[in-house]
């Protein structure tokens, strides 16, 4: 961000000049970011390309006119390019997108050096001012499409506008701010001690107007300081963009609920968080392309940042579809640095783990990268957040992804609440979630016990029931009449509402929420403190937490259970359908293979590879694979394998890389015959050659070493040379059979006996019952009755094994 | 010279010194509003210049029980973290300069006082522990859960 330090200097016409064009550039750059990124997920967007001609456009006037000419050459360049796209002489590419963006930045940093020393430094910038230049190359300048208009009208639409508004420096709308907040806490003490003096109705009715026009100021004064969202969105879609592509992931980014308005101070306060959440979510959260496929998910992930209004608090909610944490793998960190002890490990609750993560100095990086874990943690993100009365949740699901929400009122300044009362003390509910007050024994009202909880009926409609002094852990006050109770019907958010029973209602009034410390927020009971008319701290009620506390399910939808079964099933449906992977195979081509016969990806340096017995095997960790393959990698480096399995072996198969995931068409194109392509499907209008696992594993189906139980124990008999053991052995037991001598302590009866002397009369084992095959050294037979095997006809001997033994896969 | 100004004071029953700097004031209360569901050591609210301060009773940090709140009760006003908070004091005495400098804690103390306690000094023939206001606002992370 731009350091505007410069701000503070107030002198000479230019100074402030200065300042202003500072001030707006920085917005305008930070707006500029997130609008070019947009722009390029959609070049077809004009108006998206218009807005950044125009931003573009007003930094090159004002600096033209500030004499910058560093900031008015690269706008000038920045402004050309883009208006060239908008007059159709050139496509928008990536490589165009990454020259403006570079140029955003060069702009952005020789505003901070401005900022700083009050001068523009000397320097070229030729060099981002030529590889936009150079992105053009491709386009032909000849080309010009008729038809395009030009819209110059439009774009000093938005300088037009401009103009209306004024730059007012912001302690002096803090200054207004607390001037005001201070207004209305006098007028409130003066509101009661006029009441307990028992005035004249005159001066009673000349206060009310002056109540009035209180309330009407600070309701502007709140709007001055309120701004969109969106102002805190615009940076984001840059920050992803360009760690995505640092880090080799795919993410799609989303914002919603843009205009959401928030009050400025707390969005100061939540950008950086806001910032390293998502940050940490690219960097942590979202898995490599490889392990993505191998969880089975879109290769493309999705990081989605939304906010909402929730009564008098903007939920802020950051969504990723990553690994999640794992509450162990936080555990055993803590443990590691001593954060914890093991005991002290032993009794956290599965939440607690979780929450381990903001302990000061943690970070959950098994390396501490570039990107975070440079010391910022989630403590510091808590602890801004916590500041300003807000509260940081943690939406785990391990493997699925993490959400992490922030809860932050919407101002720290004046609500309008209603006055409740329970257990003998005051409490105040924000008046925009209050849709409506009863008294609970009037005749609308029906409350039934239902299986110890309380459901409360009102004209049909039903609402689960709270009773404020059981959320709050306390007894009904005896001073209490019970023909005062009230039910406050609130609705806390969409689609959810509940019915607050409290001992009285008091009444309406104007409250300066001020948060409370962090240990009263905790409790998720309170969003804030105040002090009304008498004087003494009341707390305001957090409605959306009674419903967390009190545990209810406060959603007004009925649930429908075979819906949410039918979902459900649907669910499970599209993750069980067949899908595809696709991938470049080492020779470039786009292939596929089945998703499910792949148990993940493995990245292996090529010194892994090695050539043994004619074939190519793979050494990954203590276990060493066959791998398809005609040839041993030329180039040094890594190598990526896809790793089949078919429940009892292994082979892998190497890649260039990973593409996507896809759905597996039903329309499949069988090839002629057999082999490692057993036909081609179209993807998205491209054919892909799908490859035939099958196939390929009974390739390699025999190379399965693995001494088994089930395998036939073939015995060596008079074995005195040592030739069995030596040449036999190898063989027999790459064939599938488990291999003893003499000489070895037979456990269990051999399943079939090798007599390696030629006249059986000498062989020790006659007369067994176990079946038995008499190798000869001669090459022929000695005659038609002959059933002694040449014993270096490999094939001869493994068929006479197979027959004595049967049932052995070759 | 700040550095050499403490607020001698009675708190949970121990004579200790607050440095001054991380002090605001020392004021009398009323009686505060509870806080229902707040951890123990939460004593209540109290209003002062239009500011809502959080009241900690020391007694329960340190692992004692905690004590009423009376009417007139002095408390310690401090500043953590941009909230403000302010400590239950039995008594307070006196604030004055101590020249000795602050030693290691020496000998073993409570454990509740071993969280708090920073250093000690000698004043005026007797020793007293050094205490960082703040310690008294967070209770030990695992009571707390």
């Amino acid at each position: 961000m731009v350091q505007l330090q410069f701000l503070g200097r107030t002198g000479t016409v230019i100074d402030d000049l200065l300042n202003d064009f500072l001030a707006e550039t920085a917005e305008i750059l930070a707006e500029a970011g997130g609008a070019i990124v947009a722009w390029e997920a959609d070049p077809a967007d004009r108006a998206q390309l218009d807005a950044i001609f125009r931003l573009v456009h007003t930094t090159k006037g004002s600096s033209s006119f500030l004499d910058l000419p560093r900031i008015t050459a690269l706008s000038h360049a920045a402004e050309d390019a883009l208006d060239q796209v908008r007059r159709g002489k050139r496509k928008a590419n990536a490589a165009l997108v990454t020259g403006v963006l570079a140029i955003i930045d060069r702009l952005h940093m020789l505003c901070s050096a401005l900022g700083k020393d009050g001068f523009e430094p000397s320097g070229d910038d030729r060099d981002v001012i030529a590889a936009l230049a150079e992105a053009d190359s491709s386009a032909d300048p000849g080309q010009l499409v008729a038809g395009v208009p030009l819209r110059r009208d439009d774009d000093f639409r938005g300088e037009l506008q401009s103009w209306r508004s004024i730059r007012v420096p912001l302690p002096l709308l803090d200054s207004v701010m607390t001037g005001v907040t201070d207004i209305v806490l006098a007028r409130n003490e003066f509101a009661r001690m006029l009441r307990e003096s028992g005035v004249s109705p005159a001066v009673i009715a000349s206060f009310d107007r002056l109540s009035d026009s209180i309330a009407g100021m600070r309701q502007s004064v709140s709007q001055m300081r309120m701004q969109r969202i969106d102002k805190l969105f615009a940076p984001l879609p840059r920050i992803v963009r360009d760690l995505a592509q640092d880090m080799g992931k795919k993410i799609a980014f989303q914002t919603s609920g843009g205009e959401v308005e928030l009050d400025r101070e707390m969005m100061e306060n939540i950008r950086d968080p806001l910032i390293h959440i998502v940050r940490n979510a690219i960097d942590h959260g979202i898995e490599a392309l490889e392990d993505r496929v191998a969880a089975g998910k879109d290769i493309t992930a999705t990081i989605s940042v939304s906010a909402r209004q929730s009564g008098n608090q903007i939920e802020i909610e950051v969504r990723d579809d990553g690994r999640g944490m794992s509450p162990d793998a936080l555990v055993a960190k803590a443990i590691a640095s001593r954060a914890i002890t093991a005991a002290e490990a032993r009794a956290l609750s599965s939440k607690d783990k979780l929450e381990l993560v903001f302990r000061p100095g943690f970070s959950t990086a098994a390396k501490i990268t570039e990107v975070s874990g440079r010391g910022v943690g989630m403590d510091i993100v808590k602890a801004n957040v916590e500041k300003i009365g807000g509260v940081v949740e943690l939406r785990n699901d391990e493997g699925r992804g993490l959400t992490i929400l922030l809860r932050v009122p919407m101002t720290l300044t004046i609500i309008s609440g209603l006055m409740v009362r329970a257990a003998g003390q005051y409490f105040a509910i924000p008046r925009g979630a209050v849709r409506e007050i009863l008294l609970e024994n009037g005749d609308t009202v029906r409350i039934d016990r239902v299986g110890g909880g309380e459901l409360a009926t009102v004209r049909g409609e039903q609402y689960p029931l709270l009773r404020l002094e059981k959320v709050l852990g306390r007894e009904a006050s005896d001073d209490d009449d019970v023909d005062d109770r009230a039910l406050v019907i609130v609705r806390p958010g969409q689609g959810q509402s509940y019915a607050l029973s409290v001992a009285a209602i008091h009444d309406h009034e104007e409250l300066v929420i001020k948060p409370a410390a962090p240990m009263i927020m905790a409790t998720g009971l309170y969003a804030g403190t105040t002090l009304p008319d008498n004087g003494r701290p009341v707390l305001l009620l957090d409605v959306q937490g009674l419903v967390a506390v009190a545990a209810i399910d406060a959603t007004e939808t009925g649930r429908n259970h075979d819906q949410m079964a039918a979902a459900e099933a649907q669910a499970n449906a599209a993750r069980n359908a067949a899908q595809l992977l696709l991938f470049r195979d080492t020779n470039g081509r786009v292939r596929g293979v089945r998703l499910s016969v792949i148990e993940r990806v493995e990245e292996v340096p090529a010194s892994a590879l090695f050539e043994s017995a004619g074939r190519i095997q793979v050494q990954i960790g203590d276990e060493i694979f066959a791998v398809h393959t005609a040839k041993l990698p030329d180039a040094e480096g890594s190598l990526k394998l896809l790793r089949l399995f078919d429940g009892q072996s292994v082979l892998c198969y190497p890649i260039a890389e990973v593409i996507d995931i896809v759905r597996l068409p039903d329309a499949v194109q069988p090839s002629a015959a057999p082999g490692l392509i057993a036909g081609v499907v179209l993807v998205c209008g491209e054919p892909v050659e799908l490859i035939d696992p099958f196939w390929l594993m009974a390739q390699y189906g025999a190379l399965d070493d693995v001494s088994r139980p089930n395998q036939p124990l073939c015995r060596l008999s008079d074995d005195h040379d040592g030739w069995g053991g030596n040449f036999l052995a190898p063989i027999l037991r790459s064939a599938g059979y488990r291999v003893v001598s003499d000489d070895d302590a037979a456990d269990d009866a051999p399943d079939v006996l090798l007599c390696l002397t030629e006249d059986g009369a000498s062989c020790a084992h006659v007369g067994d019952e176990i079946p038995m095959i008499r190798l000869r050294s001669a090459v022929a037979a000695a005659g038609p009755d002959d059933e002694t095997v040449y014993r270096y006809d490999r094939q001869a001997l493994l068929d006479a094994l197979a027959r004595r033994v049967g049932g052995i896969r070759t | 010279m700040m550095e050499k100004l403490y607020l001698i004071a009675r708190i949970a029953d121990t004579r200790v010194a607050l440095r001054s700097r991380a002090i605001n004031s020392v004021v009398t209360v009323g009686i505060p509003v509870e806080v229902p569901g707040a951890p123990p050591h939460v004593a209540g609210l109290f209003a002062l210049r239009s500011r809502v301060f959080t009241l900690i009773d020391p007694h329960v940090v340190i692992g004692m029980p905690a004590v009423p709140v009376a009417s007139g009760q002095r408390v310690i006003v401090v500043d953590v973290a941009d909230h403000g908070y302010a400590l239950l004091a039995d008594a307070i005495e006196d604030v004055c300069f101590i020249e000795a400098p602050e030693t290691r804690v020496a000998g073993k103390l409570l454990p509740g006082w071993a969280r708090v306690a920073d250093a000690m000094i000698e004043h005026q023939g007797a020793s007293l522990l050094v205490v960082d206001p703040s310690h008294f606002i967070t209770l030990p992370a695992l009571k707390a859960a």
